[in-house]
């Protein structure tokens, strides 16, 4: 019986009620730079944790381009080991993965040689032929930025970017970080990108908005109606924001040592935690009325001033020293850093959001390498009670009330609040309200990774840096990193410590001190 | 994530005083904070959770299954035993369950256990309200068969639920369905089924089938519909035949399919069938085979492969796309609890899904 073709209904109804209601259709992603480190230890792990839970589509490719000979066999067993060794969701199901590694190929190749875009054009035809991915197409550059214009020159002049104006099926490529090293060359590649792409078509990973932490920020804030009418400058003294590592550079020293701490954190992972900490309400749910309004505060930052710069800025380098038990060299000891290198290791800012909510609120941010222990903390000090009823109670001392958000590790809230002590007579002592999403909710939250991935097959682009966010993050630091290119010493802090005394001097200048995270 | 049980005060359960379970149970964490650290201890709950038996060895399951549940959702739990049948008799345990997670911190969660014989049963809905903690949800999960010829006491019981959990699989009697099904109509409880929680691997494989675009179109295609289910005696018990009941009903509601008073089922190009048949097996209540027919002629069906512990869905016919492979879900009863609890609000697809399989059971019962 011949019938005519029913319409297609947008979403499949029988993923209603499922953990996951959206599953992408399946597409070919391409990883340029399949070699890499980030490709090993994050992407594939992540990919495979997808497919195990069920959260890939069937037909879902994945080709690895790099220069090393492999063939598809010698390919997948590398994933396989990068699973083996890094996935969330070890061990690897032999059957998740018999099924996965059917959609694992490989395309040798030199980013500038022609023909291995020809063989990679060949290898997608025939992945839609045989795989029904429908011509839908995934470019992760995991590759160093210099690489980017090359790449994308070779995927437009071969004719393998689709412009979603016309319609058809979809073209993306995703920009791993550092989008530039300053203003002008994060200018220049996004002049690059939309030479070939389309905005809507570049997704820039911030891995720190994929954490469950991070996306619960805009939960806590707008999802609950006793916090908002507090978050403001008439009741919130000031905000710490602390980014802490104990470990150094690694085999990143090469890398690490042209751009510093500003450069490889404070530019991307904590001005978008101060955006999501100070943004305005959205006016929707949706990717471009959240970043508008992130991209409001970054514009709101306060200029540093570059000729007061020790008012608001410190920066530091770790010296000899111990971290966690263990002995730590110097950074300037540390593999391909020069022995006489002036990049910091350690950045604290006094930062101000010149804005309605946040006038005279300073934002103390700090990041540093070789701290005492890794920890991501936010928190939010509110003004303290006026004071005057326990004022000549000796025994009661009033501390301001603080919300401590804690990103990594150990996420969860906590709310520090003073109570009475029990007893005949009226003593005061703080205490802590938690919450722990270990405690509450048990499950191991996803990889960031895994949720951004699926996010670009899916097409959101919300949990993704805007090219404006971008922009207005190098024009603000953009000042202070060239001033330090041409003087001053960052000042030496033993690793292991919480940063130079010059750190602690920036805060406490003020009447306050850095919170212990 | 680290996770280990732990034995924490008291060692055993304490029989305590009806009228005093509340003060006893804070005296155990007065005493255990004065002894201790208390830095390293957490009370904490997100649900009150009632579970009901009718004897000894369904209360020892409830016991041992929410205290392993608690590791992932920290509850208050209150476990009874109630037998009309038995001698008259109300009495009360109070104990603790704790769980390291991560470190060395302890997150403890309480556990109220009562028993109630002869006409004291009775005063058990009254006393469970009372040991409810404030402001927390609370799941009533009902263990065994639900007594449709005692709907007063189930209301009763029910009276403060957000949530009854059951386990339809042991329902021995199409009212007992019935009766789930008027609570969702009528009350503010929601209804879960740790039954249709275990089809949720048989939706997945499903869903996979329609995920591409060209496949999604084929819904309002649909001929023929045939369920294998698994039974564990040639005369099975109704539940055993619920779990292919609830897959065909959600495949219909979900398709758009209309299914009438009688069972059945017309789509958009006309009358649709579903058949079920039954294979032998020593865990009955399941479903081991699914085909789904289009009117070209084409065919998709879903095969659990046990070596593997996948099911595989397959495509043949005009479409073709690779196969998918879902992994099997374990279905053991603190994971299925834990799923339930884990769920903020109610199962709207299973309200949606058990007036159609009521229906639908008449057609399958012919």
């Amino acid at each position: 019986m011949s019938v005519a073709t029913p319409p297609v209904p947008e979403v499949n109804p029988l993923r209603e009620g499922l953990d996951q209601e959206r599953v992408p259709d399946a597409s070919c992603l391409v990883i340029f730079g399949a070699g890499g480190d980030l490709t090993h230890r994050k992407l594939l792990p992540a990919l495979y944790s997808l497919a195990h839970d069920g959260l890939l589509p069937a037909g879902q490719t994945i080709i690895g381009f790099a220069r090393p000979d492999f063939t598809d066999e010698a390919f997948r067993a590398d994933v396989r080991d990068a699973c083996d060794k890094y996935a969330r969701t070890r061990p690897v199901d032999e059957a998740i993965w018999e099924n996965f590694a059917k959609g694992l190929f490989y395309v040798r190749g030199e980013f500038g040689e022609p023909a291995a875009y020809n063989r990679l054009k060949q290898k997608l035809e025939e992945c839609d032929r045989s795989r029904g991915t429908g011509g839908r197409r995934l470019y992760y550059l995991a590759v160093p930025p210099a690489f980017f214009p090359v790449i994308s020159d070779f995927l437009g002049a071969e004719g393998m970017v689709t412009d979603p104006e016309k319609g058809g099926p979809y073209t993306r490529v995703i920009i791993e970080k550092p989008f530039g090293r300053d203003l002008a060359s994060a200018k220049e590649l996004n002049r690059v990108a939309v030479t070939t792409f389309r905005e809507r078509q570049v997704f820039r990973i911030d891995h720190y908005l994929g954490k469950e932490t991070v996306q619960n920020l805009l939960v806590l804030r707008f999802a609950n109606g006793i916090f908002e009418p507090f978050w403001n400058r008439q009741y919130i003294d000031h905000v710490q924001l602390t980014v802490a590592e104990s470990i150094g550079v690694e085999k990143r020293g090469g890398y690490f040592d042209t751009a510093g701490i500003t450069r490889d954190i404070v530019q991307n992972h904590m001005l978008q935690l101060v955006s999501l900490i100070a943004m305005e309400p959205p006016v929707a749910f949706e990717a471009d009325a959240i970043r508008d309004e992130k991209v409001k505060v970054i514009r709101a930052l306060r200029a540093l001033p570059v000729d007061r710069q020790d008012e608001f800025v410190v920066r530091g380098q770790y010296s000899d020293g111990s971290v966690l038990g263990e002995k730590a060299a110097a950074y300037r000891k540390e593999v391909n850093v020069p022995a006489d290198s002036r990049t910091e290791t350690f950045v604290a800012i006094k930062a101000f959001v010149d804005n309605w909510r946040w006038a005279d609120v300073p934002f103390y941010i700090r990041a540093g390498k070789r701290l005492p222990k890794r920890v991501t903390d936010i928190s939010i000090h509110f003004r303290p009670a006026p004071n005057p009823l326990f004022r000549r109670v000796p025994g009661v001392r009033v501390t301001p009330n603080v919300l401590a958000i804690r990103i990594q590790p150990d996420e969860g809230i906590s709310l520090k609040f003073d109570s009475k002590v029990p007893g005949p007579t009226v003593r005061s002592a703080p205490v802590t309200m938690e919450f722990r999403y270990a405690t509450s909710f048990g499950a191991e939250p996803p990889e960031a990774y895994e949720r951004l991935l699926l996010e670009t097959m899916l097409g959101d682009s919300t949990l993704f840096a805007r090219r404006d966010e971008v922009e207005a993050a190098w024009a603000w630091l953009d000042p202070l990193l060239a001033a330090w290119g041409t003087s001053g010493e960052p000042a030496p802090y033993p690793a292991g410590t919480w940063g130079p005394p010059e750190a602690d001097l920036l805060i406490e200048r003020d009447g306050r001190r850095w919170r212990r995270p | 994530m680290e996770k280990t049980v732990t034995e924490l005060m008291p060692p055993e359960d304490l029989r305590v005083d009806i009228g005093a379970i509340e003060r006893s149970l804070s005296e155990i964490w007065r005493v255990q904070k004065t002894e201790g650290d208390d830095e390293a201890i957490t009370r904490a709950a997100l649900w009150n959770v009632v579970a009901h038996t009718a004897n000894s060895n369904d209360q020892a399951d409830a016991t041992s299954t929410l205290c392993q549940a608690a590791a992932s959702v920290p509850q208050r739990t209150i476990v009874i035993q109630a037998n009309p049948a038995a001698p008259p008799d109300l009495a009360s345990w109070i104990g603790a369950n704790c769980h390291l997670v991560g470190g060395n911190k302890q997150v403890c969660s309480e556990e109220i256990a009562i028993v109630a014989g002869g006409d004291r049963v009775h005063r058990v809905p009254p006393l469970v309200h009372a040991l409810l903690i404030p402001d927390m949800p609370v799941a009533v999960w009902w263990l065994g068969d639900l007594p449709h010829e005692n709907e007063e006491y189930v209301h009763a019981l029910l009276g403060p639920a957000d949530r009854l959990i059951v386990d339809s699989s042991h329902f021995d009697n199409p009212a007992d369905l019935a009766l789930v099904t008027k609570v969702a109509e009528q009350t503010i409880t929601a209804p879960a089924d740790l039954n249709w929680s275990r089809l949720e691997e048989w939706r997945m494989a499903a869903a996979s089938i329609f995920d591409p675009r060209e496949m999604r179109a084929r819904l309002k295609m649909i001929q023929r519909v045939r369920i294998v289910a698994t039974v564990s005696q040639d005369e099975p018990l109704f539940g055993e035949n619920i779990g292919a009941l609830y897959f065909a009903a959600w495949l219909a509601v979900q398709s758009g399919h209309q299914v009438d008073r009688e069972g059945r089922v017309e789509g958009e190009h006309g009358g649709i069938e579903y058949r079920f048949d039954r294979r032998l097996h020593t865990r009955g209540g399941g479903v081991a085979f699914v085909e789904i027919s289009f009117d070209d002629g084409s065919c998709a069906n879903i095969t659990r492969d046990r070596a593997k512990g996948v099911l595989v869905s397959n495509v043949d016919g005009v479409e073709r796309t690779p196969e998918a492979v879902t992994r099997s879900l374990t279905n053991r009863p603190h994971e299925l609890i834990v799923r339930q609890l884990k769920q903020p609000e109610a199962d709207k697809l299973l309200v949606k899904v058990l007036p159609i399989a009521t229906r639908m059971a008449k057609k399958a019962a012919r």
